[in-house]
Order: C-alpha cells, then sequence, then structure tokens
C-alpha cells in the first residue's frame, strides 16, 4: 500500500520527462499533434488524485502514517538518508487539494494555452512542477523536503520566464529564482544544524522530533528562524515577498497553480510539518505571527491602488498568506490549513476567471480598459462574483469560516494588535476585491481596443467546479458555535486547535463584526467603483501605487552595490593588485637581466679589468684569510 | 614481465600519438584513432571499476624500479578517490573529442590530445614522488602546444604565462620531494622516493616541515587555484582553444586538489590538521570572491573561468574539512563540476564555432535557434548552481555539511554558496541565451548529431548522481575512511 506515495510522485514526473522528450521530438524533428502532450499531461495528476484519494482513505480507515523508503539516497559515515515518504494526515491532506485543483488548472490551461507554440514545453513544466510539489509535501524528512523545495522553484522560474524572448520575463524568472534562493539559505542552515544535532538515527521528521529537546534553546531559535526564513522566500512574506508581483509574467494557469495554491502555501505547510519545534519555541511563533500580520496589511494596501488584475490577486495572494502565518504563528496549526484549503479554490478561482477575462479581451491586463465584461462572459461573471465573496470573508462562502477562525484565534491568543492589523486587512480585502470586481465586470463606457470574445467551455467548466468548491469549502471546517463539527480540526488532531479561552457570546459578537467589516469594505467599494465611468479614469500616482519603491530599494542596495563590488574586484584587486604583483616579478628578472647583460659589453678592456678585479680578490682573500 | 593495466592506460595514447606522428595520416584519420583510443580507455577504465575492491586500500598497483642508485621506482596504484576521477577522465575526454569533431582541422592538435591524456593518468596512479612530478610537468607540454598553436588572442603571451607561472611553483614542490628523499636517505640509509617510504620519515624538525608543506601547497594552489594565485587563469581560460580550456577547467584542475588529498595528507597529517582552519576560510573566500568577481564579466569564458574558480575554492575547504562530509562532497563536486564546467566550456566551444568570440552582450536569442544546445546549457546550468536532481546539489550540501561540522560559523558562510553560482549564471542564460536581441545570430545552429551523442552521457550522469548518489559515493567511501581514521586520526565523523 505504501508504495502509492512514491507512485502518486513519480506519475506526473515520468509523464514530464515523456512530454519533454516528445516535445523536443517535436521542435527538431516533425511537429506533433497537441493531443500527444495533452492526454499525458491530463492523465498524470489525475492518477496521482486517485491514489492520493485511496491513500487518505486507507489512513482514515487504519488511523496510522504510511511509510515508504525505497532506496537509501545517501549514505555518509554513519548518517544515512533514505529517500522516504511519509504519508500521514498532514500529507495527504496537502496531496488531495494539490492534485484536484491541480488537475483543474492542467484542464484549463490545455484550453488556455492552446494557441500557443510552446504548448508541450509548458506541459513539461507543469508536470515537473507538480511531482516536486507533491514530493515535497510527501517527503519524511526536511532533506527530501528540500530536493521538492528547490524543485519547485525552478519550475517556478522556468515558467514565469516561460515567453523567454522577451526580456522582461526572464528577469522576472531571474529574480523570483535569487529572493528565493536568499530564503533557502535560511532553510539550509536550518536543515544543517538540525542534520548535527537530530540525525543519530536518520534524518526523518519522526527522529528529529525524537531528539529536538536536546537541543538548547537558543539553538531551536536559531532553526526556528532560519526555516522560517526559507519560508518567508516561498511565500512571499515581508522582506522576501518582492519576486511574487513579478512572477505574474508568466502564463495565467502558473498564477493560479504554483504562485496562487499549491506552491506559495510551501512555507506554511513547512510551518506545520515542524509543529514539533515551533511548540517549544512561542516567541518565534509570535514574531512569524508579527510578519504575517504586516505582510497581509502590507500587501492589501499596496493591492488596493494597482491597476494590473494579476498584480493585484498576487497582492492579494500574499496578504492571505500572511493570514495563514498568522495561525501557524500562534500555534494554531489546523486554523491555517483550513485557510490554505479554501483558500487554493477561491484563489485558483480567481486567477482562471482572470484569465478568462484576460484572453476574452486578447491579453488585456489593465482593469481600468476592461469594463462592461458581465454580458460577455456570464458564467465567468458569476464564478468571479462567488469567489471575490468567498475572500472577501462574507458567509457561506468558503474564505469567511477559514478567515473568521485565524481571526478568533488572534483575538483569543489576546494579541489584540495582530488581531487589529488583520482586521483592517479585511476591510482592506473587501475594498480591493470589489474594486476589481466592479471595474471589469460593471464599469461603464469601456473603451475595448479589440472586440470581447466569451471563451470555451474547456475554461469554463472548470471555473464551475471551482466555483463550486469556494461555495462549499467552507463547511468542512464549520464552527461548533454554528453547529457543525470542524472536520479539518478533527482530521488534523495533532496538530491541535489551540484551546481558546473565549466565551459564546464573544464568539458570536466577533462574527457579526467580521461581517459588518466586509460589508463595510464592499459597501466603500460599491460606492466608488460601482457603474464606474472608464473614460474618466485616470492613472493613479503616488507611494503606494508605486509600492513604497521597495523594488528600487532593493535593486540599490543589493543589485547595483553587488555589481559594483564585482567591478572592484574584477578590476581593482584582479587586475591592478594581484596580477601587476605577479608580473612585476617577472619583469623584475627581465630588468635583472637588462643589468647583468651590461657586463657582456663585447669591450676587452672591460673584460680584462673584470679578471684583474677577480684574480685581486681572490689573491686578498688567499693572503688574509688563509696566510 | 607483465604489463599492467594501469600503465597500458598511461601509454597506449602515449604511444599511439608518438606513431601518429611517424605515419603520414591527414588528420581526420588521425581524429578517429584517438577517438578509438580514448573508447578503449573508457573499457579499460570500466574493467577496473568493476574489479575494484571496497576497501581503503591501494590497488592495481604496479612496481618497477626506475633509476636504482636514488631509489627512484615506477610505481603505480589507485584508491577510491582516483578510481572517480579515473572514471571521469575515461568518460569525459571521450565526449570532448565528439563536441570536437569538426572544430579542429589540425593534426597535431588531436596527438597533443593524446599526449594530455597520457600525463593526467600518468598523475593520477603515480605513487612515487619522483614519477608524480615528471608527469605532472609532462602534462603541461602538450597544454603549451595546444594554447601556443590554436588559441585566440594574445595566445603566445598567455601560454608562456601559464607555464612560467606553474613550472616555478612546481619548482618549490621539487625542491620539498627531493628534500624528503635526503631526509631518507639520512635517516633509513638508502634513497627512496615512494610515498610508502617517505611518510615513515621523522626525523624533520616542525620548522623544516612547514616549508615543505608549503612548498608543496603552492604548486597544488596554483594549479587548483586558489586566492590569490590565479591571475594566470582568466587569459589563459579566455585566449585556449575550446579542448585546451576543456581540459584545463574540468580535469587538471582537479588533479591539484587529488595531489592534495594524495600526497599532502599522508606526508604531513599533523599540519594539515594544524592549517585546515586557514584553508577553509581561504576555500570559502574564494567562493564568495571569485563568485562576485564573475558576476561583471562581459567575456563568457572569463565568467566561467571565475566560476570555476569560485567552485574550486570550495571544493579546497571541503577537504580540509576533515570530516567525511566534507571530502565525500569534494569529491563529489569534483566529478560534478568536471562535468558542468567541462560541458559548458565545449558548448561555448560550439557557439563559438558558429559565431566567432563575442562577449556576452554581443549574443542573445540562441534557444529558438538552437533547442537541444539549449536543454544541454541549461543542464549543466543547474549542475553549476546546485539545483536538486543534479549531482551539484548532492555535492555541494555535503561540503556545506561538512563544513558545519567543522566550524558552524565558516558553515554559515559556506552555506552563501546557494547564491552565489546562481546571481550570474541565471544572468548569462538570460543574456546570452534566452533573450531575443539584436545581435545577428542567424549563423548558429543546433547540435549536431556527434555532439548530442557526446553530451548525453554529461547530462544523464548530472541526473542520475542527482537522483542516486549513493550509487556512486559508496565506492570512494572506504577510502575516505582510511585518509580520516588511519592517517589524520580525526575521528568517525
Amino acid at each position: 500500500m505504501s508504495i502509492i506515495l512514491a507512485l502518486i510522485v513519480l506519475s506526473p514526473l515520468v509523464s514530464s520527462v515523456l512530454i519533454g522528450l516528445l516535445y523536443m521530438f517535436s521542435i527538431t524533428q516533425k511537429p506533433l499533434r497537441k493531443c500527444w502532450f495533452t492526454i499525458p499531461a491530463l492523465f498524470a495528476p489525475l492518477i496521482s488524485f486517485v491514489l492520493g484519494l485511496s491513500g487518505f482513505l486507507y489512513v482514515a480507515k487504519y488511523d496510522v502514517p504510511l511509510h515508504f523508503q525505497p532506496y537509501l539516497w545517501l549514505g555518509v559515515g554513519e548518517y544515512k538518508i533514505y529517500m522516504g515518504f511519509l504519508g500521514d494526515k498532514l500529507s495527504l491532506f496537502m496531496v488531495l487539494f494539490i492534485t484536484f485543483v491541480g488537475w483543474l488548472i492542467h484542464l484549463y490551461a490545455t484550453a488556455y494555452m492552446s494557441e500557443d507554440k510552446g504548448y508541450g514545453k509548458f506541459f513539461f513544466y507543469f508536470n515537473l512542477f507538480l511531482s516536486s510539489m507533491l514530493l515535497l509535501v510527501l517527503a519524511d524528512g526536511p532533506l527530501i523536503m528540500f530536493i521538492g523545495w528547490e524543485g519547485v522553484g525552478l519550475c517556478s522560474y522556468l515558467l514565469i520566464s516561460f515567453y523567454f524572448q522577451d526580456n522582461a520575463n526572464v528577469v522576472a524568472g531571474n529574480k523570483a529564482f535569487i529572493v528565493n534562493r536568499v530564503g533557502d539559505l535560511g532553510f539550509l542552515i536550518g536543515l544543517a544544524i538540525l542534520f548535527f544535532y537530530c540525525s543519530d538515527a536518520g534524518f526523518s521528521y519522526e527522529n528529529i522530533a525524537g531528539k529536538i529537546s536536546t537541543m538548547p534553546l537558543w539553538l531551536m531559535e536559531i532553526v526556528g528562524i532560519a526555516l522560517f526564513i526559507g519560508a518567508m522566500g516561498k511565500s512571499a512574506q515581508i522582506p522576501l515577498y518582492v519576486w511574487l508581483p513579478d512572477a505574474m509574467a508568466g502564463p495565467t494557469p502558473v498564477s493560479a497553480l504554483i504562485h496562487a495554491a499549491t506552491m506559495v502555501t510551501a512555507g506554511v505547510y513547512m510551518v506545520a510539518r515542524f509543529a514539533f519545534l515551533y511548540e517549544l519555541i512561542p516567541n518565534i511563533g509570535l514574531f512569524i505571527a508579527y510578519i504575517g500580520a504586516f505582510s497581509a496589511l502590507f500587501a492589501a494596501v499596496i493591492a488596493t491602488k494597482q491597476s494590473d488584475i494579476k498584480k493585484i490577486l498576487a497582492y492579494s495572494t500574499m496578504s492571505q498568506l500572511g493570514y495563514m502565518f498568522i495561525a501557524v504563528g500562534l500555534g494554531a496549526y489546523s486554523s491555517a490549513l483550513f485557510h490554505v484549503f479554501t483558500h487554493a479554490f477561491f484563489k485558483a478561482l480567481l486567477f482562471m476567471g482572470a484569465g478568462a477575462v484576460i484572453i476574452a479581451l486578447h491579453h488585456e491586463q489593465n482593469i481600468f480598459k476592461m469594463g462592461k465584461m458581465r454580458h460577455v462572459t456570464p458564467v465567468v461573471y458569476m464564478s468571479m462574483l462567488i469567489a471575490t465573496l468567498a475572500i472577501s470573508g462574507i458567509p457561506p462562502f468558503a474564505g469567511f469560516f477559514s478567515k473568521d477562525e485565524i481571526l478568533l484565534v488572534a483575538f483569543g491568543s489576546g494579541e489584540y494588535i495582530i488581531w487589529t492589523i488583520a482586521v483592517c486587512s479585511a476591510v482592506l480585502t473587501a475594498y480591493y476585491m470589489f474594486r476589481l470586481f466592479f471595474v471589469v465586470f460593471e464599469g461603464k463606457n469601456a473603451k475595448h481596443v479589440h472586440h470581447p470574445h466569451d471563451v470555451s467551455w474547456v475554461m469554463k467548466a472548470p471555473l464551475v467546479v471551482l466555483a463550486l468548491g469556494s461555495l462549499l469549502a467552507g463547511f468542512v471546517g464549520l464552527p461548533s458555535l454554528l453547529g457543525g463539527t470542524h472536520l479539518i480540526g478533527a482530521w488534523l488532531g495533532e496538530w491541535g486547535m489551540r484551546a481558546l479561552h473565549v466565551s459564546h457570546e464573544t464568539e458570536w459578537l466577533l462574527l457579526a463584526l467580521n461581517i459588518a467589516i466586509s460589508l463595510l469594505g464592499i459597501g466603500i467599494a460599491y460606492k466608488k467603483f460601482y457603474a464606474y465611468d472608464l473614460s474618466t479614469h485616470k492613472e493613479a500616482k503616488g507611494i503606494v501605487y508605486n509600492k513604497f519603491y521597495v523594488d528600487e530599494v532593493y535593486d540599490l542596495l543589493f543589485v547595483r552595490s553587488i555589481k559594483k563590488l564585482s567591478e572592484f574586484f574584477a578590476v581593482n584587486l584582479d587586475v591592478n593588485l594581484v596580477d601587476k604583483f605577479i608580473m612585476s616579478l617577472s619583469y623584475g628578472f627581465i630588468k635583472l637581466g637588462h643589468v647583468v647583460a651590461l657586463m657582456q659589453n663585447a669591450h676587452v678592456r672591460f673584460y680584462a679589468l673584470i679578471m684583474m678585479l677577480g684574480i685581486s680578490a681572490a689573491s686578498c682573500y688567499l693572503i688574509l684569510v688563509l696566510g | 614481465m607483465s604489463i599492467g593495466i594501469l600503465s597500458i592506460i598511461i601509454f597506449l595514447p602515449m604511444v599511439t600519438a608518438f606513431l601518429l606522428m611517424l605515419i603520414p595520416l591527414p588528420s581526420r584519420p588521425t581524429r578517429n584513432v584517438a577517438f578509438g583510443v580514448s573508447l578503449a580507455i573508457f573499457a579499460l577504465a570500466l574493467y577496473i571499476y568493476t574489479h575494484f575492491e571496497l576497501t581503503g586500500a591501494l590497488q592495481f598497483k604496479e612496481f618497477y624500479p626506475w633509476i636504482k642508485s636514488y631509489g627512484i621506482s615506477y610505481s603505480l596504484g589507485i584508491d577510491g578517490f582516483s578510481l572517480i576521477i579515473l572514471m571521469l577522465i575515461a568518460t569525459l575526454i571521450p565526449s570532448a573529442y565528439l563536441l570536437l569533431w569538426k572544430n579542429e582541422r589540425s593534426k597535431s592538435y588531436w596527438i597533443n590530445m593524446l599526449f594530455i591524456q597520457s600525463g593526467i593518468s600518468g598523475t593520477l596512479f603515480s605513487l612515487d614522488l619522483f614519477l608524480f612530478y615528471f608527469f605532472w610537468e609532462a602534462m603541461l607540454l602538450p597544454v603549451f602546444m595546444i594554447i601556443g598553436l590554436f588559441g585566440s588572442g594574445n595566445r603566445v603571451f598567455s601560454t608562456l604565462k601559464i607555464t612560467i607561472y606553474t613550472i616555478m611553483g612546481s619548482l618549490f614542490m621539487f625542491v620539498s620531494i627531493l628534500y624528503l628523499g635526503v631526509a631518507h636517505y639520512y635517516e633509513f640509509g638508502l634513497w627512496s622516493f615512494a610515498l610508502s617510504d617517505l611518510v615513515n620519515i621523522t626525523s624533520i624538525a616542525r620548522d623544516q616541515k612547514i616549508l615543505l608543506f608549503f612548498g608543496f601547497m603552492l604548486a597544488f594552489a596554483i594549479k587548483i587555484p586558489l586566492f590569490p594565485f590565479h591571475s594566470w587563469l582568466l587569459q589563459t581560460y579566455s585566449n585556449s582553444p575550446t579542448g585546451g580550456v576543456f581540459l584545463l577547467s574540468s580535469i587538471m584542475a582537479k588533479l591539484g586538489v587529488y595531489a592534495l588529498v594524495r600526497f599532502m595528507i599522508p606526508l604531513f597529517p599533523d599540519l594539515f590538521v594544524e592549517f585546515s582552519l586557514y584553508f577553509v576560510a581561504l576555500g570559502i573566500f574564494g567562493l564568495v570572491y571569485f563568485g562576485i568577481a564573475a558576476i561583471s564579466q562581459m567575456n563568457i569564458k572569463k565568467m566561467f573561468a571565475y566560476s570555476s574558480a569560485s567552485h574550486l575554492g570550495f571544493i579546497t575547504a571541503g577537504v580540509f574539512a576533515l570530516n567525511v562530509q566534507g571530502m565525500m562532497g569534494s569529491a563529489f563536486l569534483i566529478v560534478a563540476h568536471a562535468i558542468a564546467t567541462g560541458g559548458l566550456f565545449l558548448l561555448v566551444g560550439v557557439m563559438e564555432r558558429h559565431l566567432g568570440i563575442r562577449s556576452i552582450s554581443g549574443l542573445g536569442g540562441i534557444a529558438t535557434k538552437a533547442p537541444w544546445f539549449t536543454l544541454y546549457f541549461a543542464i549543466m546550468l543547474f549542475c553549476t548552481v546546485g539545483i536538486p536532481g543534479t549531482n551539484g546539489f548532492v555535492a555541494e550540501l555535503l561540503i556545506v555539511l561538512g563544513i558545519f561540522h567543522y566550524n558552524p560559523y565558516l558553515g554559515v558562510l559556506s552555506a552563501l554558496t546557494v547564491l552565489v553560482a546562481a546571481s550570474y549564471m541565471f544572468w548569462v542564460f538570460q543574456k546570452a541565451i534566452l533573450v531575443k536581441s539584436d545581435n545577428n545570430v542567424s549563423h548558429m545552429k543546433d547540435l549536431s548529431r556527434h555532439e548530442i551523442v557526446g553530451l548525453f552521457p554529461l547530462a544523464f550522469l548530472i541526473l542520475a548522481m542527482g537522483v542516486y548518489p549513493d550509487l556512486f559515493l559508496y565506492k570512494i567511501e572506504p577510502t575516505l575512511q582510511h585518509y580520516l581514521l588511519d592517517i589524520l586520526h580525526v575521528g568517525v565523523h
């Protein structure tokens, strides 16, 4: 049974390699029809989903995690690292929604990318990504997880710079890769420390958890921070978030799958996976929660002024990830994962809906050049409405329950500052999401450059499924207050809910407040942007529109200065100092040669003089010393 | 007297080369013969690999007296560490021939390649320090010829510079070797230059020993190169023809590290441990310094030269980390980096053949014209950067773990390796290969069938060693444990 864990990862990997080879064949030998790529690309995630589901049911039935270790990956000295897979409740939960949402986005992409020359290449990368992501969640130890972790980073790079002929796209890809690598630096440091303290019996989570208490507290805190730096990179939190908005240069299905639903939540998953560590260091947890809260607010503020539809969604992803980090930081892992789960549905839907609108308008991304889309694509309109309500936190849509739970955790833990920041971000979220929605679908006097057209049903069908998901996903975590059983909380029992000391009255009050603030945000957006006259729109200016100039500051601090340093090393030190010194040695010999060469000047009298001097010296020596 | 397999590996190319010089063959059959020889050597190496026993001892030993009156012997043997380098050479050189297939039209180019292969194998197998010195210098001569005859730019100056520079370094080593021989004579009453005899010397005072240590170290530091002995590197690499730069970067530089382990550890175990901290630090400094210097290079060969130096610094740091992770990582990075850098230089050679020598800003838009080229370039690049799934990742991970174990503070610095290569490699990939520019690259052609086949083993090894590293590591481990436990006495880790 446990072999299915490896098969879940292998299925997209094999299909990816196959598609890659077929693609190389098709561009160098003779072109192949698209179905050669479509069939493996769609089957692989489906197989993984079915296998994941069977593993899920198995674990649900027997309540024991699955282990699988096919081979010794690396055996050095007494340390042995196995290529190992762990299918417990947490990882199988992740597998289920990754493969399900992943499959839907694959399906959507077959339509979205259908006209593209790089169709085969796209699915080569896309399946490779899925495989890495599944390895990341199914790994049984941090080192194998790191392989998946870096693998998704690589695929993200490849897909962001998918249209590589355009410089901006490749620059965005490089930026994503390098910023993520800064995070990986932290991850690697944490991993190395853990390796030497906790790997006597093997380097799986289980062994580490058993040995973690032998570490001194300060070292645990360093490990906690180091690993979290990795999460900051991958999950786009302050200060390593700068790559995410630029990552929107990739095709829209990429933004939906990688930069919204799955990869960016890897950081949250990782912290939850290391719950055994973070529970021992609540200080670091609080730090994480604060970073999450500030990221949520910061991103929400920036999102209010953006005009590129995908960038707005990118900032909203960062903001929602901030909520998840609030929850994991405060130890409410199952709440965080609940939000990961609901977010995957509505955020994938938002991106795919945005993609449909972009396609309908012939690749227009500026929301102020859209407008009136309601009549063009009613299905997209409806599903976008559901997703927007879900992210804004309106019951009974999915986002409401999970966000409400996180706010409750923050309040119940007594972290009122975090709670206040989170509430403010919630108002802003409702505001900027409905700003987007009203402008795109209801805006008046739109001047479309091209005539908009409806999109195909292959694109719309996944939207409908995800819309249902965004409508219903919240009910798996219905709070007991409303008479529900919290299925996710029960499933992830080990990652426990925090016992909160909040009375029922307070809980009702908070619930009502949450709805009220969401409505407030929507109300403001309605007032300002409903039936917005697009012909009078002026491009925004100012510090918020320019994202607080963080990109510019980073560029100055890290890019330009390193280039200057590089020139200093290569020119001033290497050429003018090191090499000059070495060469001066050799020129010194030449000069010495010139001096000595003066002796050989073809003057017989000079030679005679030297001979005389020599003989005199020898005579003196003989007489004075020996004589 | 039968001839051992190691001797065949050394002398087959050399004898073939002499014969080819005598027989008036044109360039193309010469090349075919040379390629055939490299394949035969690959087969022999494979035989050795399969018959190699899992111990730390030297195997396939050969011993014949050479100059009896001074105890100089022809003594060969290999252990796990030389085995992997042998496999590396045996795999890389046939690939290089396939990549150079149409590049070089001169007969003497191929003959020099054969001589180089002999010199490298001799250096790798020698267990007598005199013999080692002989091969160490002998392998430089054909390189001198190749750069001087077939190089570009100011080739005569660069070939003189590298030759004189390295010979100067080697002279210090030579004096040290002679000193050891004399010391052996005084202590035991007979001459010997065999490594197994010289390690028994106890009569040398500490001060002299330190001088001898640095005499050896200077020769190796120039060859590797370590900071600040690297200034020959840039001109030499950028003016070398493809075959020359390939052999220099992917094989000869590694022999510096190899010799470090093979001779320095048994001869000076206590000093090796004592000075390890400085060399780990110097290695990491080189990693960062050369890595940063690489960023601003506009000549692609100069950039890869810096990149090479950066990785070799890291390899050296791993060797001095005094634990099995670090050493294993270094052994692995020797292989990984040889394959990746070698592959990259060969690919750059292909590009130069089609487009002439250009700076990075004069390139661009190659990916659409040459997909196979781009695919291989990407795989080599990912290996250099250390992406998981490639052997570069495993190697860098092991070295980082090793250095962490050695000293956590240096360990944190060594983790910078994840950023260093990425900072320039992705940039050059973007500028030179991916993004379309106004430059005319219409002459660029995709790889020919020879080249695709030639690079396949390299790409395959990069991925196979990344996915299942243990399959390749277990043969070296006993040797490294032997170095650490029996010679350096630095514990189990």
